[in-house]
C-alpha cells in the first residue's frame, strides 16, 4: 500500500551517499518519526527506502580536538549515558532524560531528532545554546565532500532544513566548554517524559563574578523552528544576574516569542511560561 | 513406642486475605489471547467508513469502486440493509446512516475484505457527497429557540411532516425538539427549607469530556453456522442483555444468539451498550456467509468509543449556622450528543449523591439531556456520580466556610447513619461512613496540615501546598434497574474434589473469577487452585445482567456461595450416612470433611466423591443457585430502596500547586472505605489504587477536546493518561461494617474510589491557593489561568424546558 520500489541498506558512507545522490530517498534511521508520520498520512515515502542503521562510522561519541563528536546515529539512550556527553555538555544528555520514553530513546537517534526538525524537538534548544554545529556529507561528482553549519542555522521550518536532498546528516559538533560554562535546559510539559513540549528554554554562557557572558539563549516550540532569542541574549549580556536583570531578561523573552495556539497551550500561556521559567533558570543560575 | 499424633485440621479462612489473582501471571507473561489474537477458519477483515462532515445530509454514496477491489467481499450502506432497526436506549441510532450524519463518528459505510489493509483501501475509493448542516456543537445552543433539530422529522413527498404510527422510534419518526431526556425529583419543601437557611450558595460547575482508555480496544468477531444461528465473539460487558437484543434486530430467536466473551482487556462501563461497528458486523457476516472480525484501531477508540457524561450543573445549598443542611436544588444540562447511550441516564445515579449523601431535608433535582453534534457518551464507572460529587463536595467546603465551621465537622453533622432512609427512599442498612471521615482525615492528618496551608498560602515561594477532603455514596449491593439484577451459578465437583464454578457474571479484569473462588473454597474447604471458573460463554452460564453497578462481588458473590452451600450440605449428608454420624457435626476443611469440633479427618473429600459416584446409586455433586438481592425498583418519582447495600468512602488528596506554571502534583491520596468486609484483599487494594489514578487523570490530566464537534487529541500523545512518574502515595484503608446482606459482609466498591478525587483535588487547590476552580480538568493552563483570574467562571442559570 505504499509508494516504496526500494529498500536499500548500505554498508559505508560512500555506498550510502551514492543511492541520495542518485535522488528520490527516504532516509530511515530510528524510525520513531518516520513511520508514525508516514502511517498518519504526514509524509509520503520517495521510491527508495535507504535504512542507514548499518552505515559504519555514524554511530558514537569521541573527543575530535576542541569538539566533541556525536555520530548522527546515537541513540537518545546512547546520549544519557555517554561519559563523554555528561562531563562535557551535561545539559544535552538532561534534556536526554526528558525525552519521551525507553523505547523510543532506544531507537531515536540524535541525527533524526535534528532532521524531523520539529519545533518541540528535544535535543534541538540544548545543542544550539551548546553552538553545536551540523555536518553535511554528499558525493556530487564522484567524491564524498562535507561541510559544516550551525544547527542555529539549520532550520527552515516544521519538517524543514537547509540539507539537500543528496546530503547525509552524518555528526553534531559541540565545542568542548570553556571555564565558567554554564547551560541549563528547562522543558515544560504536563508530565516527567513521554511528552512534547509545550515550551522549552535553553539557557547557556560564561558565568563570571555574578555576570553571564557570551550568552546563548534559544527557545522551542514558540515559532515554527527551535529559536535563538537575540534580544533577549542582548537584554542579559555582561549584566550582573541581580533581580533587575534577570527581570529585563524575562519580560523581554516574552516579547521576543510568537508562538501559536494549539491543543497543547494557547499562545497567551506560551509566553507567560516562558516569562516565568526563563526567570526561575535564571535565579537558579545566579544562585548556583 | 511410635505413635504418631491425631491429625487435626484447623479451620483457616481465605476471608481477608491476599490472593492473587487468578489470570495475573498468563497476564504479565503476554500470554492471554484477546480478541485482537483471535483467528477464525476463513474469516474476513471489516472497516468501517466514518463520516467527514459533523452535521451534513448524505447526498450520495458511491462504493462501486470499493466494489471492485480485488480481496473486497462485502460493501454495504445503509441501501444494502433496509432491516436494520435502531439501537440505544430511546431507538435514536441507526448503526448505518442512509440520509444524514450527526456527527464525525457516523458509519456511513463498511468493507469486509481479506485483509484489513484491502478493507483500508476500499474505504478510500468510497465516494460520499454532502450537504452540510449547521452545527451543534454545545447543549446551551441546542436549547436555544429556533435550534436546529437533530433529529427533525422527516418529510414525505410533498414536504410534509410524514405521519407515522405512535411508538415509531426516534430514528425514524424524528423530535420535535434536541431534548432527548428529561429527569426531574423533589423531597422536602425547597421554598421553606430556603427560607430556614443562613447562608445559600449557588454556582455551576463544568464538567468535561473523558473516555475510558481500555488498552483493549473494541472488536468483534460476528458469524453465522449452516442453521443461521449467530455466534459473536465479544468484549461485552452485559452478553446475556445483548443476546436479546442482537435477536431483536435480526428478528431471530434470541435462544440463537450465542456470545462468547475472550479475554476482555478492560471495560470500565464502556461495553455495557450496543454499539453500530456490532450489527454492522453481523450485517457484513450475514452478507459475506463468513466470519467477519472488526476491531477498532485506536485513533478510533478515541473517536468512535464512548465517552464519560459532559455535564453543566448549577448547584445552589443552603444550611443553618449551627452547620445543618437545608437543601440543595440542582439543575444540568447534559450534553447527549448526537445519540442517546446510558451517559443520558447518568441522572439515576447523580440525583441519590445529591438526596442522600448527607441528610437533607429538601433536595430539587433536574436535569435536561439535550442532542448536539457532539461525541455521545456513555457508562463511565462512577456513572455520574464523579461529576455530582465534584459539585456537592466543593459546597461542602464553601459552605462550611461561610458559616465559620471546620469542614469536617460540617460533613461529620450531615452525614448519614445506620438505619435511616433518605428522601428518596435509600435505606442505610449497614453505614461506615462517619468512620470512613474520620479515617481518612486522622490518618492524613488534615485538621493541621489544612489549618497550616491556609497560614502558609503567602509564603515566599511559587509552591503551594493544599490538602482536601471529599467523600462519597455509591451502590453496593447492585441496582435494580432490570427487571432482575440477579445471577445464577451451577456448580459442580469432580471424581477428585476439584470445583467447576459456572456463572453467569463476566470477568472484564476486576478480578471476579478470583473472589468467586475464594467464597466458594471458603464453603467447601479447598484451596483456589481447587476451582475453574467458566465465565464467557451464553449457551452454558445461566443468567446475569452484566458487570455494572459495582454488583459483582455482591450478586455473583451470593449466587456462587448460595450453590456452594447447597453442594455442602450435600457432601456432608454423603459422608455421615457412608460414616454413620450427625452431619451437623461435620465441616469441610483441607480438602477433608473433618469433625467440626475437634478437626479430626473422617474422610479425604476426592475419595468420597469418587465413592459416591462408583457406587451402586452413584451421584454426582452438582448444585445451581440465583441469587436475586432484596432491592426494589424506583417508582415514577425514583424513589426506591434500589441497592441492597450502599458503599461509602472518604478520600484526602494531598496536593502541591506550582503558581508560576500552573503544574499541580498530586503527592498522596489517603482514602477509608467501607468495603463492608474485606474479602480479597490484595484484588481490594487493585481496584483501589486503579479507581483513583482514573480519578486522577479526571481530575488533572484527561480532557478529549471536542471542538465544533471535531476531536482534537485522538492519541495518547495528546490524551494525557496519567504516567506511573505521576502516581500519588497510597494510603488505603478499609471500614469493615459487616453488611448483612453481602457475602461474608462485603459490599461493591468497584467504581468507589474514582469518585473523590476530583472532589477532594478541587478543595486542595483552595486550600492551597485560595482559588476555587469550578470546571475540570486542572491542567496546568486552566489553573493557571485561574490563579492569575484569567478564567471565566462557568454560569448556566437554573433552566429547565416548559
Amino acid at each position: 500500500m505504499t509508494a516504496i520500489e526500494r529498500y536499500a541498506a548500505p554498508q559505508s558512507l560512500d555506498e550510502a551517499l551514492g543511492i541520495l545522490q542518485q535522488g528520490e530517498v527516504t532516509i530511515l534511521a530510528g524510525g520513531t518519526d518516520l513511520m508514525p508520520q508516514t502511517k498518519a498520512g504526514r509524509i509520503a515515502f520517495k521510491p527508495t527506502l535507504m535504512n542507514i542503521g548499518r552505515v559504519a562510522g555514524l554511530k558514537g561519541v569521541s573527543l575530535d580536538g576542541a569538539y566533541l563528536r556525536i555520530g548522527a546515529l546515537t541513540t537518545i539512550s546512547e546520549l544519557l549515558r555517554d561519559p563523554l556527553v555528561v562531563q562535557h555538555a551535561p545539559v544535552l544528555a538532561e534534556a536526554c532524560d526528558q525525552f519521551a520514553s525507553d523505547q523510543i530513546r532506544n531507537a531515536g537517534t540524535l541525527g533524526g531528532n535534528i532532521n524531523n526538525a520539529s519545533p518541540a524537538g528535544d535535543t534541538l534548544v540544548p545543542l544550539i545554546v551548546l553552538d553545536a554545529e551540523v555536518e553535511l556529507a554528499s558525493k556530487p561528482n564522484g567524491s564524498v565532500t562535507t561541510r559544516r553549519l550551525p544547527l542555529a542555522e539549520f532550520f527552515t521550518g516544521p519538517g524543514r532544513t537547509k540539507r539537500a536532498a543528496n546530503e547525509l546528516l552524518t555528526a553534531v559538533r559541540v565545542p568542548l566548554p570553556q571555564p565558567g560554562h554554564v547551560a541549563r535546559f528547562y522543558k515544560f510539559g504536563t508530565r516527567p517524559a513521554l511528552d512534547i513540549s509545550t515550551i522549552s528554554i535553553g539557557i547557556a554562557g560564561i558565568k563570571r563574578d555574578g555576570a553571564l557572558t557570551d550568552i546563548r539563549v534559544a527557545f522551542g516550540a514558540v515559532a515554527p523552528t527551535p529559536v535563538r532569542a537575540p534580544r533577549t541574549e542582548a537584554a542579559l549580556e555582561g549584566r550582573p544576574l541581580d533581580a533587575e536583570a534577570i527581570a529585563a531578561g524575562a519580560d523581554t523573552a516574552r516579547d521576543e516569542v510568537s508562538p501559536i495556539d494549539d491543543v497543547r497551550a494557547t499562545a497567551w500561556y506560551r509566553k507567560e511560561l516562558i516569562h516565568n521559567m526563563t526567570k526561575r533558570m535564571l535565579d537558579h543560575v545566579a544562585q548556583a | 513406642m511410635n505413635v504418631a499424633e491425631k491429625p487435626v485440621i484447623a479451620a483457616a479462612s481465605l476471608i481477608g486475605q491476599r490472593i492473587q489473582k487468578k489470570d495475573a501471571p498468563e497476564k504479565a507473561a503476554g500470554k492471554t489471547r484477546y480478541i485482537q489474537d483471535m483467528v477464525v477458519p476463513g474469516m474476513l477483515h471489516a472497516k468501517i467508513l466514518r463520516s467527514s462532515r459533523v452535521h451534513a445530509k448524505i447526498k450520495s454514496i458511491d462504493t462501486s469502486a470499493a466494489k471492485a477491489l480485488p480481496g473486497v467481499h462485502v460493501v454495504l450502506t445503509a441501501a444494502d440493509v433496509p432491516d436494520q432497526q435502531p439501537i440505544g436506549v430511546a431507538r435514536d441510532h441507526l448503526p448505518l446512516k442512509g440520509e444524514r450524519v450527526r456527527s464525525l463518528r457516523d458509519e456511513i459505510a463498511a468493507v469486509a475484505a481479506d485483509s484489513d489493509e484491502i478493507a483500508e483501501a476500499a474505504l478510500k475509493l468510497i465516494r460520499v457527497e454532502y450537504e452540510d448542516l449547521p452545527v451543534i456543537a454545545s447543549p446551551e445552543d441546542a436549547i436555544k429557540p429556533g435550534a436546529p433539530l437533530i433529529h427533525p422529522t422527516p418529510l414525505d413527498a410533498h414536504g410534509r411532516p410524514q405521519s407515522l404510527p405512535p411508538k415509531t422510534p426516534i430514528a425514524f419518526a424524528g423530535k420535535p425538539d434536541n431534548i432527548a431526556m428529561r429527569f426531574d425529583y423533589t423531597h422536602g419543601d425547597i421554598a421553606q427549607a430556603e427560607a430556614e437557611s443562613d447562608v445559600v450558595v449557588e454556582d455551576s460547575f463544568q464538567l468535561h469530556y473523558v473516555t475510558h482508555c481500555c488498552m483493549g480496544v473494541s472488536g468483534v468477531i460476528a458469524e453465522f453456522d449452516a442453521s443461521g444461528n449467530l455466534l459473536m465473539y465479544s468484549n461485552t460487558q452485559v452478553p446475556f442483555l445483548h443476546k436479546r437484543e442482537f435477536a431483536e434486530y435480526l428478528n431471530i430467536d434470541p435462544s440463537r444468539v450465542r456470545i462468547i466473551q475472550p479475554p476482555i482487556g478492560g471495560g470500565f462501563g464502556s461495553k455495557l451498550d450496543i454499539y453500530p461497528f456490532e450489527v454492522i458486523c453481523i450485517f457484513l457476516a450475514r452478507a459475506a456467509k463468513r466470519p467477519v472480525k472488526m476491531v477498532f484501531t485506536r485513533e478510533e477508540e478515541f473517536l468512535a468509543s464512548p465517552t464519560r457524561q459532559p455535564v453543566l450543573l448549577t448547584l445552589r445549598s443552603g444550611c443553618r449556622k449551627d452547620g445543618t443542611l437545608t437543601f440543595r436544588q440542582v439543575h444540568t444540562l447534559h450534553d447527549n450528543g448526537a445519540y442517546t447511550s446510558w451517559g443520558a441516564t447518568t441522572p439515576f445515579v447523580m440525583m441519590q449523591t445529591f438526596s442522600s449523601l448527607y441528610r437533607v431535608p429538601a433536595c430539587d433535582y433536574h436535569t435536561t439531556v439535550v442532542y448536539t453534534n457532539n461525541p455521545y457518551a456513555g457508562s463511565f464507572r462512577g456513572y455520574g456520580n464523579l461529576q455530582a460529587t465534584f459539585a456537592i463536595e466543593q459546597h461542602m467546603d464553601m459552605l462550611a466556610e461561610k458559616i465559620g465551621m471546620d469542614p469536617l465537622d460540617f460533613r461529620l453533622k450531615n452525614a448519614q447513619d445506620a438505619g435511616e432512609v433518605t428522601g428518596q427512599g435509600m435505606t442505610f442498612k449497614s453505614c461506615g461512613f462517619k468512620e470512613c471521615i474520620t479515617t481518612a482525615a486522622e490518618r492524613s492528618d488534615y485538621r493541621k496540615k489544612h489549618a497550616d496551608n491556609i497560614a502558609n498560602r503567602n509564603a515566599r515561594g511559587p509552591v503551594k501546598r493544599g490538602i482536601g477532603i471529599a467523600s462519597m455514596l455509591h451502590v453496593g449491593g447492585g441496582a435494580k434497574i432490570y427487571p432482575s439484577d440477579g445471577c445464577g451459578t451451577i456448580l459442580k465437583l469432580d471424581d477428585f474434589a476439584n470445583v467447576t464454578l459456572i456463572t453467569g457474571a463476566s470477568e472484564i479484569g476486576q478480578g471476579s473469577e478470583t473472589v468467586l473462588s475464594q467464597l466458594v473454597c471458603e464453603e467447601l474447604g479447598l484451596p483456589i487452585s481447587a476451582v475453574t471458573v467458566v465465565n464467557n460463554d451464553t449457551a452454558i452460564t445461566p443468567w446475569d445482567v452484566g458487570v455494572h453497578a459495582s454488583r459483582t462481588t455482591f450478586i455473583a458473590g451470593n449466587s456462587a456461595i448460595g450453590a456452594a452451600r447447597k453442594a455442602k450440605a450435600k457432601i456432608l449428608a454423603a459422608a455421615a450416612k457412608k460414616h454413620d454420624c450427625d452431619e451437623a457435626a461435620l465441616d469441610l476443611r483441607g480438602g477433608f470433611v473433618v469433625v467440626a469440633e475437634t478437626g479430626e479427618p473422617v474422610v479425604e473429600l476426592a475419595r468420597l466423591m469418587r465413592n459416591l459416584h462408583f457406587s451402586d446409586k452413584a451421584e454426582l455433586v452438582m448444585t445451581t443457585f440465583y441469587y436475586e438481592p432484596p432491592s426494589v425498583h424506583q417508582d415514577k418519582a425514583f424513589k426506591g430502596d434500589v441497592s441492597a447495600a450502599y458503599a461509602w468512602a472518604a478520600q484526602v488528596v494531598e496536593v502541591e500547586v506550582d503558581t508560576e506554571t500552573g503544574i499541580v502534583k498530586m503527592t498522596k491520596v489517603t482514602g477509608t472505605h467501607d468495603v463492608g468486609r474485606v474479602l480479597n484483599r490484595l484484588g481490594l487494594e487493585g481496584q483501589i489504587e486503579g479507581g483513583v489514578v482514573m480519578g486522577q487523570g479526571y481530575a488533572l490530566t484527561e480532557n478529549l477536546i471536542v471542538e465544533n464537534g471535531v476531536t482534537r487529541n485522538p492519541n495518547f500523545r495528546d490524551y494525557k493518561l496519567v504516567t506511573a512518574p505521576e502516581i500519588p502515595e497510597m494510603d488505603i484503608t478499609f471500614v469493615e461494617s459487616m453488611d448483612g446482606e453481602g457475602p461474608q459482609g462485603a459490599k461493591g466498591v468497584g467504581e468507589a474510589p474514582a469518585i473523590c478525587i476530583a472532589a477532594a483535588a478541587a478543595n486542595a487547590i483552595h486550600n492551597a491557593t485560595g482559588v476555587r476552580i469550578f470546571g475540570l480538568p486542572f491542567t496546568p493552563e486552566a489553573v493557571y489561568r485561574a490563579l492569575r483570574g484569567k478564567s471565566d467562571k462557568p454560569h448556566w442559570p437554573a433552566w429547565k424546558p416548559e
